[in-house]
């Protein structure tokens, strides 16, 4: 077991880079690859090339490898371990560009929207923790934007506030107004910024209905229909702050955000979910509050209540619950002055 | 007990995968989502081995009182685990030894991990941390998460830890609280104030972000009591 | 000096490890963790009486700390903003660079920190009464809540207030209305800023100030 734990790792450096082609042939030889494949290898930078060798092999391909003008290094299984970590979180200075978070979801922090499709072209960048769209507006297209998200904007986009939603947003204590953006003298572009710390999603409705929670709305096309939902009293009233839900429906492009990350959930058949975690759901799941457990751990679980979606259809959660934010941030609020 | 971290480090999230009969031990409010077949119980400590001084001591550590088991019944269940504020959490396997966690970062353990509280001195209350410490024993896999990255220090003398980026530390070392300069009044000019002085030989882990700085910012903007 | 960001976007910290004889000047307790015998020294943020005028009509902090490595060998030090948020770094060959109040987080040796006096429009703007000002020869690192997204402006542009962290002294800014009065009251958006002139402009793509509206209304 101890002797064979060394990796070896290419270090992406060749000694003599003009010479490249014959440093690949000799590797495709070695390692029983297409020369093709072993420049590709060769050019991409740190990748482990043998792993769980034992100390002298490692060191006889090392041999080989420097006769090749190839550089290359040896680690322990432990340090290899160390240093894929270490990649995965890292931001080296000066390189925005994509990172890779985790191997096991490869997520890059900008998503740009593909030209074919249908809807609005847009950037959303800084995922996922920090999602800020911007979208292209063609000459006097608008947008619907939530109250108080715009961040920036090019100087001839103008601004118009509408009361939207009505009652529901006004009882809930959310911004009751939506800001339309209109792109006036030609094509302009705005940058949008939610509140919460977390991703954010866009879908193009195509004459679908989705469901978001409450404050999960970032912008939409002027041709999406924003509604709120009273969810009723018992759903309503247990499932905490979401007594209302928005109701997204018709075509064209529609952005939501989440607090922490998305995680999508195919539904199958049944699934629960902490009310608190909901960002948004298809129309064809039917849900109910209950509680989890029993009645002691109703009371005591910390969880209160869930919400059970059955039927097929996806639902987005987020990975961090906007109640027990609330609950560590009541601990920082100013006292009330006197008076 | 599979634990898989998605959305690292920012906002991570667990996914815990369970055999049939197998429990998931939680602190109480981390579940986000589960598949339907999963079974949950309250309970104030280890099920089959509560104790009601163990209960109290949890509450007077300003913990929960509760604790929840996610039990797997007949089929595979998951169970997705989350944490109030963003940051990021680690797997660790435990081989026959003591973890002393920091309070709010336990999240959850396989059931054969004995939770307990222990008492890290009245340093505990100069540490920017709670009074109380968890302390995770025996063999199996913990969950513990942080408000920022997670990264070791591996001690082999002193180090330096900033108040309030404990995440949790190998029995083996202890802390004391002390200056971060050479003089107090630097000290405290800077900002420092007190800081915990580690020693001995093990591992601490620290988080990259202090929870009360970021709520002292945030603070001013919030909406009074 | 080794120096590394970790901790992707969401949670930047910088990693220093000093040699022999090297220093690093960074914010007041910006310090998460660090080698025991690293030397720890206070001084006026940029001067007497501009830490002064800064820290008691800007909010600002009166001091920063230089962490000195005084033995013979290499010492690490970590360092970290109190939000979270990512962290950038920049190399300054003589030139200028005005950062936000709060936005700076350390600087290697050759870099001198001042304050200038922003107007009462950066202040309407909610983006403090001063500005600080970053030149000389080394490195800068400075970071805000939320991920850090550079634009480059030739024109004119709008950015929200809160959401300017740092600008090339090229830039102008001025202050104006969202929209109408009653959009302006009514939108959330009230007061916006203006950026004016030809250069770089970093903003953030969250805010406090965003985060405090969020949750305000959800509050217990």
């Amino acid at each position: 077991m101890q002797d064979n734990q060394y990796h070896v790792t290419l270090t992406g450096k060749i000694a003599d880079a003009t010479n490249i082609e014959h440093a690949s042939a000799q590797f495709a030889r070695l390692f029983k690859t297409t020369p093709e494949v072993a420049m590709q290898t060769l050019q991409k930078g740190p990748v482990t090339i043998k792993r769980n060798v034992d100390q002298a092999t490692a060191i006889k391909i090392r041999n080989v490898l420097d006769k090749l003008g190839i550089g290359c290094r040896i680690l322990t299984a432990d340090e290899a371990d160390a240093e894929a970590r270490a990649a995965t979180q890292n931001l080296s200075v000066n390189n925005n560009t994509s990172v890779k978070k985790d191997s096991s979801s490869p997520i890059s922090d900008t998503f740009e929207s593909p030209t074919d499709h249908p809807g609005l072209q847009f950037k959303i960048e800084g995922k996922p923790d920090y999602s800020f769209v911007t979208v292209q507006l063609p000459a006097n297209q608008t947008l619907k934007v939530e109250a108080s998200a715009m961040a920036t904007m090019d100087t001839h986009i103008e601004m118009k506030t509408k009361l939207k939603g009505g009652l529901g947003r006004f009882v809930t204590g959310e911004s009751i107004f939506i800001n339309e953006f209109t792109a006036a003298h030609g094509p302009g572009e705005i940058g949008i910024a939610p509140g919460a710390p977390g991703d954010m999603m866009h879908v193009y409705l195509n004459d679908e209905v989705l469901y978001l929670q409450n404050s999960a709305f970032v912008a939409s096309a002027m041709s999406v229909n924003i509604e709120t939902k009273w969810q009723g009293f018992t759903k309503g009233f247990f499932s905490g702050e979401n007594l209302f839900l928005i109701r997204a429906s018709g075509k064209g492009d529609l952005w939501f955000n989440s607090y922490g990350a998305i995680i999508e959930i195919d539904v199958q058949d049944n699934y629960v979910v902490d009310t608190g975690n909901i960002v948004a759901f298809t129309e064809h799941l039917d849900y109910k509050i209950s509680k989890v457990g029993g009645y002691k751990s109703l009371f005591f679980s910390g969880e209160g209540f869930v919400c059970r979606f059955s039927g097929k259809g996806k639902v987005w959660i987020q990975t961090r619950g906007v109640d027990a934010f609330a609950w560590w941030a009541h601990a920082y609020r100013p006292a009330r002055s006197s008076g | 007990m599979e634990i898989q971290l998605l959305h690292r480090p920012g906002n991570t999230a667990a996914k815990v995968t369970l055999n049939p009969t197998e429990v998931c031990t939680a602190e109480s409010g981390a579940m986000i989502a589960m598949s339907n077949n999963i079974n949950v119980t309250t309970t104030t400590h280890k099920r089959g081995k509560g104790s009601i001084l163990k209960a109290v001591k949890r509450m007077v550590a300003g913990e929960s009182l509760f604790i929840n088991h996610f039990e797997a019944q007949n089929t595979t269940g998951e169970v997705w685990l989350g944490t109030a504020l963003a940051g990021d959490m680690e797997v660790m396997t435990l081989d026959n030894e003591t973890l002393v966690v920091q309070g709010s970062s336990f999240l959850a353990c396989e059931h054969a991990i004995e939770i307990d509280l222990g008492w890290q001195g009245f340093k505990s209350i100069l540490s920017g941390e709670r009074v109380f410490w968890v302390h995770l024993k025996g063999s199996g896999k913990v969950l513990i998460s942080s408000f920022g990255a997670i990264y070791p220090i591996h001690v082999d003398g002193e180090y330096i830890v900033d108040t309030g980026h404990i995440v949790a530390f190998n029995e083996t070392l202890d802390f004391t609280i002390t200056k971060a300069g050479k003089s107090w009044l630097h000290s405290f000019l800077g900002g420092e104030g007190l800081v915990c002085k580690f020693h001995g030989k093990g591992t601490v882990w620290c988080q990259s972000h202090n929870p009360s700085s970021f709520g002292a910012m945030l603070g001013g903007d919030l909406r009074s009591r | 000096m080794k120096t590394e960001i970790k901790g992707g976007r969401a949670f930047s910290y910088l990693d220093v490890e000093l040699s022999p004889g090297e220093r690093i000047t960074a914010e007041s307790d910006a310090m998460a963790t660090m080698s025991a015998d690293l030397d720890l020294n206070s001084r006026f943020n940029g001067g007497f009486f501009p830490a002064l005028a800064r820290h008691f009509l800007g909010g600002e902090t009166l001091f920063i700390n230089e962490f000195a490595n005084n033995t013979k060998s290499t010492r690490q030090i970590t360092l970290a903003q109190p939000t979270p948020g990512e962290i950038k770094a920049i190399e300054l060959k003589g030139q200028t660079l005005y950062l936000q109040p709060g936005a700076f987080l350390a600087c290697t040796e050759g870099i001198k920190v001042g304050v200038k006096w922003a107007g009462f429009v950066s202040w309407l703007a909610k983006e403090g009464l001063f500005k600080i000002v970053v030149k000389g020869n080394g490195t800068v690192w400075y970071g805000a809540f939320g991920a850090l997204l550079e634009k480059q402006i030739d024109g004119e542009y709008i950015v929200d207030t809160s959401h300017l962290v740092a600008y090339e002294p090229t830039i102008k800014l001025k202050l104006q209305l969202a929209g109408g009065i009653f959009s302006s009251l009514f939108s959330g958006e009230g007061l916006v800023t203006r950026v004016v002139g030809k250069g770089k402009i970093t903003i953030q793509t969250r805010s406090l100030s965003g985060l405090a509206g969020w949750i305000n209304p959800k509050l217990p």
